[in-house]
């Protein structure tokens, strides 16, 4: 699945000045199975980006589609059907269920599509060296342990892309090359792209394409 | 999994405080209804007029035996009680203005023989098939509606003869016969008669309008037929402003009609009370527990919010609070049902006790306004429940 900006411009954004190069006013396209870096400073607009490109803000001019579609003419059914097996997302602020345990966070998400078994969750969770906190409820943990929860989270579905916003903020260099090395793995493995917004780390890796705001 | 997330952190005294709300609504609603319904069908199917139907005479006073009053209706008089509101109906009891005698006429009695005086009125006053109250010249049986006095009286008789007393059914199959003729006796004519029904309200034999027609026709030495009763329909509840009525126009009827119109009027009246009360509680609690479903759902915001951009369909959500909503409303409706039968038992045995029989079976009102009260209470969780996801989306 392409996605293409074409022109967009969110309200909040529009009294900004903004570069030839930039995704904001401008033509892009995310080609499929492409690995993408957006990379900028704070208040550039990765957030906006994120929410505008997963369909959670309409305050934009200009037009964002997927394969050609307008994706302001989606039915609410559209969008669960595309957020449980085209699009997966790790949001900045992690949208974790803080009263559920980790097992439970996990499952709610996986029951949709019934992409991995427990253990297999649970060898991601061990790769991430959190597997002891399978029982504890998320609100409990920290903030580095909590995104390697909303990682293995958005691996647990089929996705033709993966966009995550500043998902290793709080983690240190090795959990964010594992974390890295996971998301690498299962991404290839399906032929998926991903979008990985950061605040000027690249994390050593080799992206297909870097994009501007 | 989706359970213990949208519902395990709720307010409980909240919603028991709710679920008893609508359960004392539901269960006040349906026994007022129940007993709404049997107190106006109370004495149906035992009396033969209509219900809410009394005959009514001038009462006699000195001056009217000196000729001084009249004793007789106009037809005036009776037009200007039909204006009255909480009438439905008055129409005169047509009196013979002939000789008439009545006999047994079977082997299973005695000989027994009397003059009589025998009255018609409207077929719309009877509850009686209009196939079985007819007569055309002709016929050679004519159908009648007793007195139930008649038949304590020939059970008393006929118990002096030391002669089987007879019941209902087996008075119905038996040959009766009229006699009729002209004042002077120059003409003469046998008809046989059957008994169709018995009434408590008459106190004459009743036949059917055009045998009453023939007769006066045929053996009336041609004087005016005066109308000295009428039947009175009156609405139901409304039987205090017809009694009213009567007393201020100085009319009189037997007293046990009146007493059980007033009973009626006043039973329903206080039913009818108690289920207004019900309802505006059905609708308090109904949106106590409206006000319930928004609580929770905004205490479940951030989850639903986050179930649908994990990939939750808005419908999967929507179905979780209604099902949830059906399984409350159906356990209150379960406890307003039980308690309803409860307090049925209760009160049917006060009604026994009180000398009140009311048929005991449960009326299909009660029960409908329970299912629509179940189904108003879905209804309305499903569009809140709508309304609350689509507002997170």
């Amino acid at each position: 699945m392409n996605i293409t900006l074409d022109n967009i411009m969110p309200t909040p954004l529009a009294s900004i000045q903004h570069g030839s190069d930039s995704i904001w006013g401008n033509k892009i396209e995310l080609r499929k199975g492409k690995r993408i870096l957006l990379n900028a400073s704070s208040g550039k607009g990765k957030s906006t980006f994120t929410t505008t490109a997963i369909g959670l803000r309409k305050d934009y001019t200009g037009i964002l589609s997927y394969d050609g579609q307008d994706i302001q003419n989606l039915t609410p059914d559209d969008w669960a059907e595309i957020r449980q097996r085209k699009i997966s997302v790790v949001f900045q602020d992690l949208q974790l269920f803080p009263k559920l345990t980790v097992r439970e966070n996990l499952l709610i998400k996986n029951a949709l599509t019934d992409t991995f078994t427990e253990r297999e969750l649970m060898d991601m969770l061990e790769k991430l060296e959190i597997e002891n906190k399978w029982e504890q409820h998320c609100g409990l943990l920290s903030m580095g342990q909590q995104q390697r929860v909303a990682i293995i989270r958005a691996m647990a579905q089929p996705y033709q892309w993966l966009i995550m916003d500043e998902p290793f903020s709080h983690l240190d260099v090795d959990n964010s090359n594992r974390c890295l090395e996971i998301i690498h793995n299962r991404t290839v493995e399906q032929g998926a792209g991903f979008v990985l917004t950061t605040l000027g780390n690249d994390h050593g890796y080799a992206y297909d394409q870097e994009l501007k705001l | 999994m989706l359970n213990k997330l949208l519902f395990k952190n709720q307010d409980g005294p909240q919603l028991i405080i709710a679920m008893i709300g609508a359960f004392m609504g539901i269960t006040f609603l349906i026994t007022s209804i129940h007993y709404l319904i049997k107190v106006n069908e109370f004495g149906e199917g035992e009396e033969i007029l209509g219900p809410n139907t009394i005959i009514v005479q001038k009462m006699i006073s000195n001056s009217s035996i000196f000729g001084l009053t009249q004793t007789d209706f106009s037809i005036s008089e009776i037009e200007k009680m039909k204006e009255e509101s909480f009438i439905l109906d008055v129409k005169p009891v047509v009196a013979n203005n002939f000789a008439i005698s009545f006999q047994t006429n079977d082997s299973l009695v005695p000989y027994f023989r009397s003059d009589v005086f025998i009255q018609t009125v409207d077929p719309e006053f009877l509850d009686v098939k209009s196939d079985n109250w007819e007569w055309e010249e002709g016929d050679t049986i004519v159908p009648i509606i007793m007195p139930r006095d008649f038949l304590v009286m020939l059970n008393t008789f006929m118990s002096a003869q030391n002669i089987p007393q007879i019941s209902d059914e087996i008075a119905m199959k038996l040959n009766f016969k009229f006699t009729l003729s002209s004042k002077d006796n120059s003409k003469k004519e046998w008809v046989n008669a059957k008994i169709i029904g018995f009434t408590n309200s008459v106190a004459s034999i009743l036949v059917p309008e055009s045998f009453m027609t023939y007769g006066n026709d045929t053996y009336s030495d041609g004087t005016d037929q005066k109308i000295t009763q009428i039947m009175i329909s009156g609405e139901e509840s409304e039987f205090g402003l017809v009694e009213e009525m009567l007393n201020e126009r100085g009319l009189e009827s037997k007293n046990s009609q009146m007493v059980i119109g007033r009973l009626k009027s006043m039973i329903g009246t206080l039913f009818l009370v108690v289920l207004g009360i019900s309802v505006i509680a059905v609708f308090v609690s109904g949106l106590v527990m409206i006000q319930y479903l928004q609580l929770l759902m905004s205490r479940n915001a951030y989850e639903v919010r986050t179930l649908l951009r994990i990939g939750y369909k808005p419908r999967e959500i929507i179905n979780k609070f209604f099902i949830y909503f059906i399984k409350i409303f159906g356990l209150v409706a379960l406890l307003a049902l039980t308690s309803f039968f409860l307090l049925k038992l209760f009160l049917d045995t006060m009604f026994e006790e009180g000398g009140l029989y009311i048929d005991t079976n449960v009326t299909v009102g009660s029960m409908l306004a329970l299912t629509l009260a179940y189904a108003l209470f879905t209804l309305s969780s499903y569009l809140t429940a709508k309304k609350g996801i689509f507002k997170e989306y």
